[in-house]
């Protein structure tokens, strides 16, 4: 296997999986980025699997009597995920260790929760589940609002960004909650970045991560044609413009070293990310806001010059 | 009482054309209601809104089952059963229907007991769930087949419910809200409100003594996978993508890929297959694919022409 | 079967024990956590070969319970008071997933103010959350309850999970003598868990507590919820019989204590019931006719099982160890809803008392007596009453005028 490859079976693009595993005739929206996300991590975690989900977007992909997966399923709640595949990974070991479960009825435990829950109401379950050092994988599609409600500002919104809950002439004041640090802070087996419109990035670190064992973490931005206000076929052109003006950074936290996996050589202006979304055209129109656009770009600017010192 | 459904696709303005209706028989003095039935819609999806407009309290509520009018925005929604525009339609109901094709021609295709009328539609648009100020144009030909509505109270009501999109994109939905209503102005007064049937005469429910069964059954569990292959997403789609094979250069994986609902499949001549009955017409793969080999084109010319 | 002494939370382990858990989410907290230390202690030295798992919260906690039996293992847990409302989004959740477990509260009263002492309103929040509820009066029970609680939740026609309920330092810090059985006999009543179809298997995809849309197939989900527990009167009476026949204690849904010829009843839940059999132990000494019904099955609700019972009697004073505030007493409008349209139904008194681990005095089962045999006479309900003394509402205003005191002396020194 290449260098490239980061050791696993995607040498290139043509090495994709060309098979897709999860259904069609999902609820999903048009275009929806976290969907594309989703979908692509299926394709390489194969069907030996058991999602638990927490309240979200894609609490409704299963909606009695439809699922689009092939393997399995668990809603809880909103705060809980991780606890409820603690609970699912205990009871197959204990099974296991009894011998009622033979190996190849064994499945790979996967959360799947918005940002909602990653970053708000179920931090305390999913630091929980990490310190406990719990074998699963948890797939974040953040689409930087609480978007099943109707995109409310959440603790992953960016700054400035138009929400339903932040219509005022700024946008929302705050500033999008590093998750990838809080959760790499807990030195977990594997935390990495990850979006559809780079699929090859994508599926190199989910297949990395179902070989490792133990908490492995993923975060995928999820453009959203719904909740960013955009035409749904923009979506792969938004997200790659998120990888090329350095914005969502794609990388990887593996034996306690961050790694940038596709760091853009010559970053594009930030502003050609910001000007394709609604949510942020108030930073254009009528008049173009200098001094936030500046502000984000510096951001972008200086979270880079740190990543080339360390 | 006026019991009206207006139908459409989520991202249309259903729920706007409820509101301007409803604030302008407000202001003329109605009570009123009015609601967009809440879902899972997304953009695409048909949906509907209602409005209820009486002289006394309204006590009724939910869903109208028995409609007085019936808007549809979209005409390419009244063939899906799924989105149930003529459900409740009797000899009593008036239907109209925005569209290219005229009046003798849905009557003859629907056979319906009650009239038909259509809202010619304005210029045709590729993507029709951004079809321009339709909301409005609904609300403004209900008014008018109401008959208990002037200008005057639909301008206001526009004004109040759309205001603050700013003057240009009020005055554009003035303009098309107005001419519907003008346009509509032969029929006005066409619908006309009924009395429910009295309590005497009515059919008992067909109550069920609930069989106690097992958990296997009775637990919210679903015992299979892969069912929401049943589910035809492909109805929301207003622009379909087609593949132009002579252009395709069978990289096989970029379409594929990069389509979120895994609604495109390579076949054995590393040739993308696009199912349409689950498409939802977001156009991905148009825009990525890397030789332009994939072209949209609306759904309801797709659909006269008999395409797959 | 050997007697040892144990307080109600070991009584609860050992039941545990014996019914041979595999898997034990937990999370500490007053007057529970004397269990899972037990637990934890067994598990430690190999004495029990299952799994315990310290989850960050209770809501958590009830999550990872309700997703191990949804893959296939017997689960235990316990918690209380807060505990119990912090879970309570999961409670009515686990119940809907129809999967067994066996969840021990100690009831605690709660914040606020927070206080440690028991009392009914923990567990009574949840009682129409689909777990089915178990209201034990001493440690022996809390051990029996457990075993019998497994049989129930585990049913084939009740799948749902089981509350099993003890009243805090009462029961749970308080050693009895408690029989243990023998691990083979409890092993013949409640053999080893069959989970059917509750299961995730990499050949058998399943997706379980998915999303319904609508109020059809809604409706019809949780009346098939109630159904199963309402069938879980009739498994009760079944397996409690069996569990008599094979340990020779008896355990009814509703203990009916010297209530046989009885014109006047007491009612309530849990250990202070043992209050009320001693006092009216006195009061039959003196020529009452007067007995005592305590519901171990809360829910389901053994309705005709109450009407049978309280059918022919003067009156019955219901004794809420709760309160809900601004309504009337939560067992109270239990049993009146049960009774409600018999004809002679006995005339109904409301009393609260026990809140926060408040005693409840031999002579206030007395006065409670003599209370409903005038309200008998009269054939007028008493207005219901708290069980307050002077004494209590002095020792308040001591406690008050400490509090304005300091209040005013730092307003005072502000002053100066």
């Amino acid at each position: 296997m290449s260098e490239a490859s980061g050791g696993t079976r995607f040498g290139n693009v043509k090495q994709l999986p060309s098979a897709h595993l999860l259904g069609s005739g999902t609820p999903m929206c048009a275009g929806c980025g976290g969907l594309e996300a989703l979908h692509q991590v299926c394709d390489v975690l194969g069907e030996k699997t058991v999602f638990v989900n927490a309240a979200g977007c894609m609490t409704l992909l299963a909606s009695y009597p439809f699922t689009p997966f092939r393997g399995s399923w668990l809603y809880t709640a909103m705060a809980s995920a991780p606890a409820g595949a603690q609970g699912v990974r205990d009871a197959l070991d204990l099974l296991r260790q009894r011998g009622q479960l033979p190996a190849a009825e064994d499945l790979q435990v996967v959360v799947l929760t918005g940002d909602g829950a990653a970053y708000g109401m179920g931090l305390s379950a999913t630091s929980g589940a990490i310190e406990r050092d719990l074998d699963f994988i948890y797939l974040c599609y953040d689409n930087e609002g609480y978007g099943n409600t109707g995109q409310q500002y959440s603790g992953a919104t960016p700054h400035a960004a138009r929400t339903a809950t932040s219509r005022g002439p700024g946008g929302f004041g705050g500033d999008k909650k590093p998750l990838f640090d809080i959760w790499a802070a807990h030195r977990p087996a594997y935390v990495a970045t990850v979006i559809g419109a780079e699929p090859l990035d994508l599926a190199r670190k989910v297949e990395k991560a179902a070989g490792l064992r133990g908490p492995r973490l993923l975060i995928a931005l999820s453009p959203c044609p719904t909740g960013w206000d955009f035409d749904p076929r923009e979506s792969v052109a938004i997200g790659r413009l998120a990888v090329q003006s350095g914005v969502w950074p794609l990388k990887e936290y593996v034996d306690g070293r961050v790694v940038h996996t596709k760091a853009p050589t010559r970053r594009v202006p930030l502003e050609r990310y910001l000007e394709k979304q609604g949510r942020f055209a108030h930073l254009f129109r009528p008049e173009r806001n200098a001094a936030v656009l500046d502000g984000l770009q510096a951001a972008v600017d200086a979270y880079w010059d740190g990543a080339a010192t360390t | 009482m006026y019991r009206i459904r207006f139908h459409g696709r989520g991202g249309q303005g259903m729920k706007s054309a409820s509101r301007i209706l409803g604030t302008a028989l407000f202001r003329a003095g109605y009570e009123v209601q009015d609601a967009p039935r809440y879902g899972a819609e997304r953009r695409g999806a048909p949906i509907f809104a209602f409005v209820r407009a009486d002289r006394r309290p309204i006590d009724e509520r939910g869903i109208i089952r028995r409609p007085d009018l019936v808007v549809v925005a979209d005409d390419s929604l009244v063939a899906v059963p799924a989105a149930g525009v003529l459900a409740g339609l009797d000899r009593h109901s008036l239907l109209l229907i925005n569209s290219h094709t005229g009046t003798a021609t849905w009557r003859e295709r629907l056979n319906l007991a009650g009239p038909v009328l259509t809202l010619p539609a304005a210029a045709e648009v590729a993507d029709r769930a951004g079809l321009p100020h339709v909301g409005a144009a609904c609300a403004g030909a209900a008014a008018s087949l109401l008959g208990a509505v002037d200008r005057e109270l639909l301008q206001a009501a526009l004004e109040e419910e759309l205001g603050h999109l700013g003057e240009a994109v009020l005055a554009q939905n003035r303009e098309v809200a107005l001419h519907a209503f003008d346009a509509m102005a032969a029929h006005s007064g066409a619908v006309r409100t009924r009395d429910e049937p009295p309590a005497t005469q009515w059919t008992a429910p067909d109550w069920v003594e609930l069989p106690f069964e097992g958990s296997g059954a009775a637990a919210p569990a679903i015992h299979a996978g892969g069912t929401s292959a049943l589910v035809p997403t492909g109805l929301w789609r207003t622009q379909r993508p087609v593949v132009d094979y002579a252009r395709c250069n069978r990289c096989w994986w970029v379409c594929s890929t990069f389509c979120p609902d895994s609604a495109i499949s390579v076949n054995a001549e590393r040739q993308p297959v696009i199912d349409y009955d689950h498409c939802k017409g977001c156009l991905v793969c148009v825009a990525q694919c890397p030789p332009h080999a994939i072209s949209a084109v609306p759904e309801h010319a797709a659909a006269l022409e008999g395409a797959p | 079967m050997s007697r040892v002494l144990l307080t109600g939370n070991a009584a609860a382990a050992w039941g545990a024990r014996l019914a041979d858990v595999d898997y034990v989410p937990a999370f500490p907290i007053t007057p529970q956590t004397e269990i899972i230390e037990t637990l934890a202690a067994w598990i430690d030295r190999g004495e029990l070969p299952a799994r315990l798992v310290t989850l960050d919260s209770e809501h958590s906690m009830l999550t990872a319970a309700g997703a191990a039996a949804a893959t296939g293992v017997r689960v235990f847990s316990a918690t209380s008071s807060q505990g119990l409302l912090y879970a309570m989004e999961m409670l009515y959740n686990v119940a809907g997933w129809r999967v067994p477990l066996v969840l021990v509260n100690v009831s605690r009263g709660l914040a606020a103010p927070v206080t440690l002492e028991p009392d009914h309103n923990d567990v009574l929040a949840a009682r129409d959350s689909g777990f089915l509820q178990l209201h034990c009066a001493s440690c022996q029970e809390v051990l029996d309850s457990v075993l019998l609680a497994y049989r129930l939740a585990e049913d084939a026609e009740v799948r749902l999970p089981v509350l099993v309920n003890m009243d805090g330092f009462y029961l749970s810090f308080t050693r009895e003598p408690v029989s243990l059985p023998e691990a083979a006999a409890v092993r013949a009543f409640l053999p080893a868990f069959d989970p059917g179809s509750l299961r995730f298997r990499a050949s058998a995809p399943e997706s379980q507590a998915v999303a319904v849309l609508g109020g059809g197939p809604y409706s019809y989900f949780r009346y098939e919820t109630h159904l199963a527990a309402l069938s879980a009167l009739q498994v009760y009476e079944r397996v409690s019989a069996e569990f008599a026949a094979q340990f020779g204690r008896d355990h009814p849904a509703v203990e009916a204590y010297r209530a046989d010829d009885a014109e006047y009843l007491f009612v309530m839940l849990g250990s202070f019931a043992t209050k009320a059999r001693a006092a009216l132990d006195r009061l039959r000494a003196a020529g009452w006719r007067i007995g005592l019904l305590r519901p171990r099955l809360l829910r389901p609700l053994p309705q005709l099982l109450l009407r049978e019972l309280a059918a022919g009697r003067r009156a019955i004073a219901v004794i809420d160890q709760s309160i809900a505030m601004g309504g009337a007493g939560i067992l109270y409008n239990e049993l009146a809803g049960a009774l409600y349209g018999m004809p002679d139904a006995p005339l109904l008194a409301s009393f609260t008392g026990g809140l926060g681990g408040r005693d409840i005095a031999p002579e206030e089962f007395f006065e409670i007596a003599r209370v409903l045999r005038d309200a008998a006479a009269r054939g007028v309900a008493p207005a219901p009453r708290l069980l307050y003394t002077h004494d209590e509402l002095r020792e308040v205003r001591k406690l008050q005028a400490i509090a304005r005191a300091e209040r005013a002396e730092l307003a005072g020194d502000a002053d100066e």
